[in-house]
């Protein structure tokens, strides 16, 4: 008996040391990259380039952070960025939330097999999309203007579409019977008791957007000028040398401020993101 | 008795003109809550699928619409004899490969090893490993760039204190292999939450029974917590695929190449959605670009449907328990 006690105590504790020994290792392997990228831009650009390679900094070279605000008009494409994730985010939350809730509280004809297009829509390759409308909007003239991210915006996204009413249909029907009886229609219902009671569900799609939004590359790219592109793109194309090279450590250290908002985001909103949300969108 | 029949049904008729008149409006609000989105997909979904499509007929360049002429199927044709296109599907077929299971097995190892009870620190962790999942691809891809360089890379230059003059070309040679990590690393946080929501819902009952009938943690897992766990593993599957057939912006972005935009990466990430926005942005073949377009749209939806055919080999759905959860 207490051979066997002894026996199932040393393979727990087995257990438990390959657990946290796989938990560190990925660890180390998600935190040294970003360890790595932020220690690098401190460097000069020559103690980059240095051989053998330097594994610490000689110093806090606060200069590639001042080039990189400088180099470029670094605010105002930050302020580019700002526009239009935040037009897209605040018109996506709310056509997304309406139709949500649409889909979760009215028991319509024909609201069945528009749903299904919603799920489709979660499943279509989306990239066969984008070389179409970037023809279209060209020909419409919108190409170079911030529009696409208005009417982008205004079209709602199938996955919040899906976690909105994911989200409503768990609301108690005597709520809305309540609200009916005290004369609200539907838009009232949904303004004055579905939205304020759904503060976590609409942060949550506010930040899981606004973060993927200030991280577009692809459509920045392609759809604006150099003069009113956003960060994304700047970076990727802004800092050179005059004789045309890569400036790295620059480059980084403008990568470092323009990620720093989205990871302050992060940290407030994280609670949210890492519980609410993909659990409301598996109880189906 | 005749006036009072009359009556009833009068009232009949108002109830139910009421109860009507109350489901048009409701019919009313509900187009009206979803005609933004509604509008949407038709403008910005169909019609983008339609006028591709019809793009896809012509050997339109991108200028006048009226100089295009009508060529029937003959850029889909192109399509079967050009290079190019059977080797990037083949690089993409590849990439897919390698990238969806490490994706998949890693982050449901991690949520498997988070969700055990003795566990301390698990907040911690979660959040390290999202963290990569919310930095914006542009800096994702410098972060790894600066690891991965042929000449400065922490990588070569970590190799190099036990085999000096290292320079492994990850970059180029090694694109698709790079890329993977990349990708595991900014996806494996975002893989790991939905796991980990899926673990939570599996009721202690069931894992208590089992080892109360003398399973080990291992028997637990295998027949237990695995046939549990198979609709989230399918439906990540299935997801990760179709965003892994899709990828462009990575090796645009890892190795852009000598020419304008990052359409010239190394043959090693060449892959299909880099061979069909090159065709269009650099050679102005739009009506070949969208015919790209469609094949990849068909090539995904008969891999979508065959994985759904396994589906009922390994999937498994549970049987609703009398008194279980809802």
């Amino acid at each position: 008996m207490t051979t066997r006690r002894e026996a199932s105590f040393t393979n727990r504790l087995t257990a438990h040391f390959a657990s946290y020994g796989s938990l560190i290792l990925v660890g180390l392997l998600i935190s040294i990259p970003l360890a790595w990228f932020v220690i690098t831009s401190f460097k000069p650009q020559e103690e980059y380039m240095s051989y053998p390679v330097r594994f610490f900094p000689r110093e806090l070279f606060l200069d590639t952070y001042r080039s990189a605000l400088t180099m470029i008009d670094y605010f105002r494409f930050a302020g580019h960025s700002v526009i239009l994730s935040l037009t897209h985010t605040t018109l996506t939350v709310i056509t997304s939330a309406m139709a949500g809730f649409a889909f979760a509280r009215f028991n319509v004809p024909g609201r069945n097999k528009l749903f299904v297009i919603v799920i489709a829509m979660l499943i279509v390759p989306v990239i066969i999309l984008q070389i179409p409308q970037f023809i279209i909007f060209s020909k419409l003239g919108l190409t170079g203007t911030w529009w696409p991210w208005v009417l982008w915006g205004l079209a709602a996204s199938p996955f919040f579409i899906f976690l909105f009413r994911q989200f409503f249909a768990a609301f108690p029907k005597e709520l809305e019977d309540a609200a009916e009886i005290d004369g609200c229609g539907p838009f009232r219902t949904f303004v004055s008791v579905f939205l304020p009671n759904s503060k976590a569900v609409l942060a949550t799609a506010f930040i899981l957007n606004f973060t993927a939004q200030w991280g577009d590359y692809i459509n920045p790219f392609l759809f604006l000028k150099d003069s009113n592109t956003t960060l994304a793109v700047k970076l990727q194309t802004g800092y050179l040398s005059p004789q045309g090279q890569t400036l790295t450590t620059i480059i980084l250290a403008a990568a470092v401020l323009y990620v720093l908002p989205v990871v302050i985001i992060f940290f407030v909103g994280q609670k949210h993101i890492l519980e609410g949300v993909v659990t409301t969108g598996l109880k189906g | 008795m005749d006036i009072t029949l009359t009556l009833n049904k009068e009232k009949e008729k108002s109830v139910r003109r009421r109860k009507s008149s109350r489901a048009r409006q409701r019919t009313i609000a509900f187009y009206l809550f979803i005609a933004p989105w509604l509008i949407g997909f038709v403008l910005l979904a169909i019609a983008p699928l339609l006028i591709g499509f019809a793009t896809s007929l012509t050997n339109y360049d991108g200028f006048d619409p009226a100089d295009a002429k009508f060529i029937g199927l003959r850029n889909y044709e192109r399509a079967f004899t050009d290079k190019d296109t059977s080797y990037s599907l083949g690089r993409t077929l590849l990439w897919t490969a390698i990238n969806t299971p490490i994706w998949l097995v890693l982050s449901f190892s991690m949520a498997l090893i988070l969700n055990q009870r003795a566990i301390k620190g698990k907040g911690f962790f979660r959040t390290l490993y999202y963290l990569p999942s919310i930095i914006p691809v542009v800096a994702a891809v410098w972060i790894w760039r600066i690891i991965l360089d042929n000449n400065f890379g922490l990588l070569n230059a970590s190799i190099g204190l036990v085999r000096p003059g290292t320079a492994i070309p990850f970059i180029s040679t090694y694109a698709i292999y790079s890329l993977t990590a990349i990708a595991v690393w900014t996806g494996l946080g975002a893989g790991m939450v939905i796991f980990l929501a899926g673990l939570q819902n599996i009721p202690e009952e069931l894992k208590e029974a089992a080892r109360i009938d003398g399973a080990n943690s291992l028997q637990v897992l295998r027949h237990v917590i695995l046939p549990l766990m198979t609709p989230i593993i399918f439906f990540q599957l299935v997801l990760g695929m179709i965003n892994a057939f899709q990828q462009l912006v990575l090796p645009m972005l890892l190795a852009p190449g000598q020419e304008v935009g990052g359409w010239n990466p190394p043959r090693s990430s060449f892959l299909y959605m880099i061979h069909t926005y090159r065709q269009l942005f650099v050679f102005q073949r739009y009506g070949y670009a969208t015919a790209l377009l469609w094949l990849l749209f068909i090539v995904v939806l008969i891999i979508t449907l065959l994985t759904f055919k396994t589906a009922r080999y390994w999937v498994y759905y549970e049987v609703e328990v009398e008194g279980g959860e809802p």
